[in-house]
């Protein structure tokens, strides 16, 4: 097991830099100094050149070959690099706060939507695909079903759209925007699971009925166990590694927050920080919100592979 | 512009206005060159001179000075008077916590400030290359050394010395990077200081969650300013001048959303709950007629609609230097100027927002007249100038279509739809047009280092003046400046000389006249359009006149109870 984990612990390498590289081509060698931007539109060339050399915009990208190899990692790229592992998020070029503050301050209110959101999904999604799975190929089974398809297969923007004008701008029910109190959490709480729980009771009703035709099912269904209890004890059980995948893997995405619910209700989160800072081109945020984003992925996924082997003593991590 | 807002009726009584705005940098006077910024200092700090709320043409009017500068006979020396008994409002970086009379050194220091490389500020440019001895004090580094042009002749006497003649430094001192900070505040609070903002104006700062929420309450030591009791006529039939004489701030509390998506502030306007929101491209058919009025469900609800000039001209530029579209034949230019649509543009790509270009200097501003435009569409002429320039047909001599390419800012949906618009229309006289939408920052990149062929850009102009569009000609402006076409032509440049030192006068209007003229002889530019601000707002938000130069007009604003 210990193994295991310093094999996957190394494979966070590759995957970080490969995130951050594609980052890095996308905002910096892509987009351009940012010196420009920072200067305004009446700058002098000397301020620029100060601003490209202040910053370190003068360095070579991935590099400096120039200075093989004393400097070899005196490069734009190894700096951000360096300055992400030492905990250095950098600050934002437009507001000048730290970053690091920025991310503080943007969790609570991420989390406070995306984890109600996920456990209600979560519970709803598993209920009512023990529901379709019980009543397998029946009217009600059915139902849900083409209720589910149509449900994942409508924009969560339609979702936002139609409940801000009948359920927060018409009806009145809730506020539009906001997020001074409990009550404003509940309309994206509310689209969110909608807009969510379709795909999740598919995904779980076809776990589910996987089981169901199972062996142990038949012998335990011969052998006079009830129909609820093969289904709550013994199928759920079994069906429970999937369960796992899915719910662990989307931990990460309760700290990196929703863009769109957060953009739409004004929750100033992580998501909606990521939304803004990406057309002002504030790389720091967006390399940090990236790095963090993937090293919590890459988390989740091996605590996927422990959770496997606790839930299912037949799996030996090596 | 930030939009201006009212949140939950039962909150209306105690004189509370609710905003709603973009995205805002923080409260450092040095650092608010985007309007999102500058409206929210403005609340909180103030500088010696402002505009006049409801006088047009656009007016210069003292604030904290006591009257309009005096200018020596060389117009080298500007002397301000200050105002006695302005205080900073009171905040824990003075001693026992109570704000300070404000002094002409806080202008000096305030004015260091801004050409400081230290601060980096992006309005340095205000005073760096007119200031006595600006540039070498900012060269040299040293930010306790005096700068030779900022002088405290007494507590209530400031001087600023010009290396030569500026009048344009009356129109700049309105500019919010000019505003005064006390020096105690800036030390006390360091790098934090952007978010303890310690003025002088109508408002003072109660709470700010960032990316969220601002609080303000009413200053209780703003000084004396009332409504004024001038404007225009129509201003009195509007009722713009109900409150005339009435002491400023007219609102206790201003509370300000950061609301990022329009189509929130749309719910929430037709909720009532917001007083007044722009009109983007997407919601203007929803609430603007064919002939460009107000629908008449929007009229049920007794809302108003303001329509306002924003002096900004948007042109495409053509790169000089260019082997191909630069050189002194303006044919090739004159023909991809003729080629485009202006009216069609406005209609199609603006849904007539904007209007057709005829001068670079926009409606409103001294120089600027209604000339119709050389080089109106009209495919022929364009054919001939095509022709003409050597390319019949928009073949080279080998027979190959023209190719040219043009940067364009951003690579939103809208930037697109634009590019596809300029290639259709120039497909039409033989030219293959490749519009590069690109990253802002890599934009500026190749404008700055003259690194394109054809660009599509905007100029938003810094105050009412036409020098702030001709200096885009100035052939010492050329890039990495502001000139970033590299449009050379030493007639202009001894006119610019000229009009640079000289005060409003009808001779430097139409010297003003006579560049234009030049510059569309000699078209750097393709003029496209000038856009116009449409805007709504409800019955119960009073004394709302938009001005395209000033940020500080929340002081004026009313909000009844509704």
């Amino acid at each position: 097991m210990i193994a295991y984990l310093i094999r996957r612990l190394f494979s966070v390498i590759p995957i970080a830099l490969g995130v951050l590289i594609l980052t890095f081509l996308l905002f910096r060698v892509i987009g351009g100094n940012p010196a420009y931007r920072i200067a305004g539109k009446n700058a002098t060339p000397a301020k620029i050149a100060q601003i490209t050399k202040d910053r370190g915009y003068d360095k070579p990208y991935f590099g400096n070959f120039q200075n093989f190899p004393r400097q070899l990692f005196d490069a734009q790229f190894p700096r951000l690099v360096g300055n992400l592992l030492r905990g250095d998020f950098g600050e934002s070029i437009t507001t000048k706060e730290k970053v690091r503050d920025i991310l503080v301050e943007g969790v609570l209110p991420s989390v406070s939507v995306t984890l109600p959101l996920f456990l209600l999904n979560l519970m709803l999604a598993i209920a009512l695909a023990l529901l379709a799975a019980y009543y397998r190929n029946t009217w009600a089974d059915r139902s849900l079903v083409v209720v589910s398809v149509m449900g994942m297969s409508i924009s969560s923007l339609v979702y936002i759209m139609v409940a801000q004008y009948w359920l927060a701008g018409e009806w009145g029910i809730f506020p539009v925007w906001g997020f001074e109190g409990p009550q404003y959490l509940v309309l994206p709480v509310l689209i969110g699971v909608v807009a969510g729980v379709g795909g999740s009771v598919r995904f779980y009703r076809t776990i589910v009925l996987d089981e169901m035709y199972q062996d142990y099912v038949r012998t335990a269904r011969a052998k006079g166990v009830s129909p609820q209890r093969i289904l709550f004890s013994h199928v759920l059980r079994n069906a429970l590694i999937p369960i796992l995948t899915n719910v662990i893997i989307a931990l990460p995405f309760l700290y990196t927050g929703s863009l769109l619910l957060e953009s739409f209700f004004g929750i100033p989160g992580l998501g909606r920080m990521l939304v803004m800072a990406i057309p002002n081109g504030d790389e720091d945020v967006i390399y940090a919100e990236t790095f963090l984003g993937t090293m919590l992925f890459v988390l989740a996924n091996t605590l996927t592979d422990i959770a496997y082997a606790w839930a299912d003593p037949r799996i030996r991590l090596k | 512009m930030a939009l201006a807002g009212c949140a939950p009726k039962q909150e209306n009584k105690d004189r509370t206005l609710y905003l709603i705005g973009g995205d805002f940098r923080g409260f450092d006077p040095m650092d608010s060159g985007d309007t999102e910024t500058a409206e929210e200092v403005c609340r909180v700090y103030e500088g010696l001179l402002e505009y006049s709320y409801l006088e047009r043409p656009y007016k210069v009017i003292p604030r904290l000075a006591e009257s309009l500068p005096e200018i020596s006979a060389d117009g080298l020396t500007y002397t301000f008077r200050l105002k006695k008994g302005v205080r900073f409002m009171d905040d824990p970086c003075f001693p026992g916590g109570k704000g300070r009379e404000v002094t002409a050194k806080d202008f000096v220091y305030s004015f260091k400030r801004l050409i400081d490389p230290k601060v980096g500020s992006d309005g340095d440019w205000i005073f760096i290359h007119h200031v006595l001895g600006a540039k070498e004090w900012a060269e040299k580094r040293d930010s306790e050394a005096p700068v030779p042009g900022f002088v405290a002749v007494d507590d209530h006497t400031l001087q600023v010395k010009l290396a030569k003649p500026y009048p344009q430094l009356v129109w700049t001192l309105t500019m919010s990077f000019t505003f005064v900070v006390p020096r105690e505040a800036v030390e006390f609070y360091g790098k934090d200081f952007r978010s303890h903002p310690v003025g002088t104006g109508p408002y003072r700062l109660v709470s700010w969650r960032r990316r969220y929420r601002l609080e303000y309450e009413r200053n209780p030591s703003f000084s004396g300013q009332r409504y004024p009791d001038v404007g225009v006529p129509g201003d009195r039939e509007t009722g713009l001048l109900a409150d005339a004489g009435k002491p400023l701030p007219l609102i206790d509390r201003i509370v300000m959303y950061d609301v990022e998506e329009y189509y929130t502030f749309w719910q929430m306007f037709l909720g009532g709950q917001i007083a007044a929101a722009g009109l983007n491209k997407d919601y203007f058919k929803k609430a603007i007629t064919p002939d460009l009025g107000l629908s008449d469900e929007l009229k049920r609800r007794g809302i108003r609609l303001y329509k306002t000039p924003e002096a900004s001209t948007w042109y495409i530029g053509f790169n000089m230097n260019d082997a191909v579209v630069g050189g002194k034949s303006p044919k090739l230019r004159q023909a991809f100027a003729s080629a485009i649509d202006q009216k069609k543009l406005c209609e199609v790509i603006y849904n007539n927002r904007y209007t057709p270009a005829n001068s670079p200097i926009p409606p409103g501003i001294a120089g600027h007249t209604d000339k119709p435009y050389p080089c109106i569409y009209n495919l022929e002429r364009a054919k001939q100038f095509i022709a003409e320039a050597g390319y019949p047909g928009g073949r080279d001599k080998n027979g190959n279509p023209l190719r040219l390419t043009m940067i364009m800012p951003g690579a939103s949906t809208d930037v697109r739809q634009l590019g596809e618009f300029f290639t259709d229309h120039l497909r039409a006289i033989g030219v293959e047009l490749v519009p590069q939408p690109m990253s802002f920052a890599e934009y500026l990149r190749r404008e700055h280092d003259g690194n394109y062929q054809v660009l599509y850009a905007g100029w938003i102009g810094d105050y009412p003046d036409a020098e702030n569009f001709l200096k885009l000609f100035y052939g010492p402006n050329k890039c990495p400046g502001v000139n970033a076409t590299n449009y050379q032509n030493p007639e202009f440049d001894k006119l610019y000389d000229r009009i640079a030192v000289m005060n409003d006068s009808p001779e430097r209007t139409a010297l003003y006249e006579q560049m234009v003229d030049m510059v569309l002889a000699d078209c750097p530019w393709a003029l496209m359009t000038y856009p116009l601000t449409y805007g709504l707002y409800q019955p119960w938000f009073q004394n709302y006149k938009r001005h395209p130069f000033s940020y500080a007009s929340c002081k004026y604003h009313r909000v009844l109870p509704h």
